[in-house]
């Protein structure tokens, strides 16, 4: 914004309470007790919130939307011909998060991340794991995105993760963080964090005065600094772009965001140019060599030669380059082995196998459709589970048991016979709640949440941006907290302390 | 720098002057009207769709030209790429591929410019709305100037925006002149108004007045064409753009590294050294016809030399 926004003066406390009447029953409440008192981490924030008129917030909420539209941070919907834009909803009641809380988080995702790649590599190179039989040949190879192409090929550092974002759950009912789905392809979400901080100090500049909040603007700089240890011309300073799969696709601002944040070009596949197995892009001075990718773009999309031949966003002769070692991607080629929802329950065992540990976070309760016995047990209780399709994301290709009606639930019975590998099914987790605004009752509503941390890989340790992305569902009731479905986001707070 | 940007950095450029442009013309044509007699006011609307070359489109659809015909036409119309509202999208589009290279400042200013635009669409304020587009000209120089590293994007942005520049001040004079010269009889003191407002359409009247007592058609054909100082005038402009090429390549001033740089280099030293009388004597028309097709043929050699790739990856 080009002009300092002008705040209504301190508000007149005890004249309003946007907590009126709000009642954490009877789910597990990130902010507020079940005796109603606020938790120790989020109290200094509850207070501030708790005296604020109602006429102040909503105006603070006008602002930071304006915020969001002037930076174009929205996503259009063509439906009424002139290409209207929505903005991305966002909560301005933060998701606190206690420090030692976060700690256990942080050393679970690390454990996480890193049993992930051994994986990874292992699959795509001895295959141990597949000897001694901790996970069935036939899952791995029947997972949509097992690359066969990547088996035996040195990736640079071993590293196959580079960037992963971890979907976490808090049970209500334990109170437990659990890790709902992991995805290692290219998650997206990161550009909302660190833009939705932005916002909230813009909006609550005093917030953040009275609650220490552990910064996260420092991720592009981390990111950056691993993909230029993975150029493979050594001496050299490396050029390294980011590959989008153009204007139109929907996480097009971040791409910008991080190629701006990281100093780096962000390249279209038409930017890009493949000789004799090197990688060129195209500039007003001629063609430039170029060492690192880090790709936006997904596997089957990245070089028509290689994958998709119909692909218009890759770049032919990709693959070739990449395997010649003269390019770095990241992420490699081939993660969505270990994204798969069906490889999912297995990661608890991979954590065992390959680092002796016991998993810090646990995974929901999973069946298999691919194994008899589970597909029969998930068959007969269809109307209380959760089913989704193994290789999807976003939400796609679901199914939610007890919100939906006879019909879908027979048409998924059939999906499940007819293709039991592309399913899993599991038990309906009771997401916390987080209190978020209620327009209808003009204050404070509890709303479930959940959290997707991102982490950074580099070969040795993992670093994570304290928090990551809270995502609300702002719908009633509802549980399912996509974008598409009427969901919006957080900002996320860690605290340099516990209180 | 990627070829892809800096294309997208020239047409940014030419854009928003295009968009600024007609804005001008829009604004000070309605103005110029309010005092005229009922019976001129068609000869005032045609001019405007001949600038822009989209008469083709223009009659077919709409019939007669009036303020509100035209206005829909040039402020809106989305089958006219020249219209107002298309150029502002094109240039937002434009900046939204290469967002990770202009300015934040620079992005939000002309998304900003594109909110408000288009919740003018459907509002009746001719007037409010050339002011918006045009404050938003002016706006976006200052932002551009503020907060751009003087790199190749920046140059290649000035580049395009004064090749616009110029054509559009050759463009308004060339169809005026035919208007006001050898078009129906209009009153004397019109005549004179109608030039006026020619001259506040490129924000050049105080400018004019201050050097010459009276408005003649020679005088404020030598201005917009000629003159050194003004910076709408052709000559400027194609000043700023041979400055620009130069500063890409890195030629010294006097010599050429690539066709683009000839061409405006000859139209430059033209500019400079002819007098008005002899472009008078070979017919206005003709010089800004040729011109017009110069200014054309350097905009083709720029994308040939920079932005296009003719082997297929």
């Amino acid at each position: 914004m080009s002009s300092a926004p002008t705040l209504s003066p301190a508000p007149d406390p005890g004249s309003s309470t946007l907590f009126q009447n709000y009642d954490p029953a009877p789910f597990f409440d990130e902010l507020v007790a079940p005796d109603g008192q606020p938790r120790p981490c989020a109290k200094p924030m509850y207070e501030k919130l708790a005296e604020m008129p109602l006429e102040v917030y909503e105006e603070r909420r006008k602002l930071a939307d304006l915020s969001y539209l002037v930076q174009g941070i929205t996503f259009t919907v063509y439906s009424d011909g002139r290409g209207t834009e929505r903005l991305f909803p966002f909560d301005l009641v933060p998701r606190i998060i206690a420090r030692s809380e976060w700690e256990t988080i942080e050393r679970g995702l690390a454990q996480r991340v890193t049993a992930l790649n051994l994986y990874l590599q292992d699959i795509y190179g001895p295959q141990r794991i597949l000897q001694d039989k901790v996970i069935p040949r036939q899952l791995v190879y029947s997972c949509k995105h097992f690359r066969r192409e990547m088996a035996g090929l040195h990736v640079p550092k071993d590293i196959y993760v580079h960037i992963s974002g971890i979907d976490l759950v808090r049970d209500s009912k334990s109170g437990e963080y659990l890790v709902l789905e992991d995805n290692v392809r290219s998650p997206s979400g990161i550009s909302y964090v660190i833009e939705n901080r932005l916002v909230m100090r813009r909006t609550f500049p005093r917030a953040f005065e009275t609650s220490e909040v552990l910064p996260v603007d420092h991720y592009p700089a981390e990111l950056v600094k691993i993909l230029r240890s993975l150029s493979p011309r050594t001496g050299e300073r490396p050029v390294i772009v980011l590959l989008t799969p153009g204007l139109y696709n929907s996480a097009y601002f971040e791409h910008c965001f991080l190629a701006q944040e990281m100093g780096i070009e962000l390249v279209e596949g038409r930017d890009l140019v493949v000789s004799d197995n090197v990688v060129y892009m195209k500039t007003i001075r001629g063609l430039n060599r170029v060492d690192v990718i880090y790709r936006r773009v997904d596997d089957d999309f990245l070089d028509p030669l290689a994958f998709r031949t119909d692909s218009l966003v890759g770049v032919p002769g990709l693959m070739n380059a990449y395997r010649a070692g003269n390019v770095a991607l990241a992420n490699a080629v081939g993660t969505g082995v270990a994204d798969d929802k069906a490889i999912y329950a297995f990661v608890p065992k991979f954590i065992k196998y390959y680092l002796g540990e016991d998993p810090i976070l646990h995974n929901v309760e999973t069946f298999l459709c691919s194994k008899p016995n589970e597909l029969s047990y998930v068959l007969e209780h269809l109307p209380e589970l959760v089913v989704k399709a193994v290789g999807e994301s976003g939400g796609y290709g679901m199914l939610m048991g007890p919100m939906s009606d006879k019909k879908t639930i027979e048409e998924f019975r059939e999906k499940l016979i007819a293709d039991p590998r592309n399913y899993i099914a599991q038990p309906i987790v009771p997401l916390s709640r987080c209190p978020s605004f209620d327009p209808s009752k003009g204050g404070m509503s509890p709303r479930h949440v959940d959290l997707r941390p991102y982490c950074l890989y580099d070969g040795e340790k993992t670093t994570i941006v304290p928090g990551g992305l809270t995502r609300v569902a702002l719908q009633p009731g509802s549980m399912v907290v996509n974008s598409s479905q009427g969901g919006g986001s957080k900002d996320t707070w860690v605290l340099r302390g516990d209180e | 720098m990627l070829s892809r940007i800096a294309d997208s950095l020239f047409w940014i450029g030419r854009y928003m002057e295009r968009a600024d442009n007609t804005a001008r013309i829009l604004d000070v044509n309605y103005h110029m009207l309010l005092e005229q007699p009922p019976d001129t006011y068609r000869l005032r609307w045609d001019p405007l769709v001949l600038i822009t070359s989209e008469a083709p489109l223009f009659y077919p659809k709409y019939g007669e030209a009036s303020a509100k015909t035209v206005f829909e036409f040039l402020g809106f119309d989305e089958a006219n790429p020249s219209s107002i509202l298309q150029c502002i999208m094109r240039t937002r589009e434009n900046a939204r591929t290469i967002r990770d290279r202009i300015s934040r400042e620079m992005w939000e200013d002309i998304n900003s410019l594109y909110h408000k635009v288009i919740k003018l669409r459907d509002a009746d304020g001719l007037t409010y709305f050339c002011d918006v587009v045009k404050r938003g000209g002016h706006r976006f120089h200052g932002v551009c100037e503020a907060t751009m590293p003087r790199d190749d994007g920046w140059h290649f942005l000035m580049a395009g925006s004064a090749i616009e520049r110029a054509e559009m001040t050759a463009r308004i004079l060339d169809v005026n002149y035919h208007r006001l010269l050898e078009g129906p009889p209009i009153l004397n003191e019109a005549r004179s108004h109608a030039w006026m407002a020619v001259l506040k359409s490129v924000a050049a009247f105080e400018f004019y007045k201050r050097q010459y007592t009276q408005i003649e058609p020679q005088k404020v054909a030598e201005l917009m064409l000629l003159d050194s100082r003004h910076p709408r005038s052709v000559r400027y402009n194609i000043g700023q753009l041979q400055n620009s090429l130069l500063a890409i390549s890195g030629s010294v001033p006097g010599t050429y590294a690539n066709e683009a740089e000839r061409l405006t280099g000859r139209l430059h030293e033209r500019l400079t050294y002819d007098r008005i009388e002899e472009i008078f004597d070979r017919g206005l028309h003709n010089s800004l016809t040729e011109l017009q097709q110069t200014c054309q043929e350097i905009g083709e050699q720029i994308t040939r030399t920079y932005f296009y790739y003719a082997v297929a990856s």
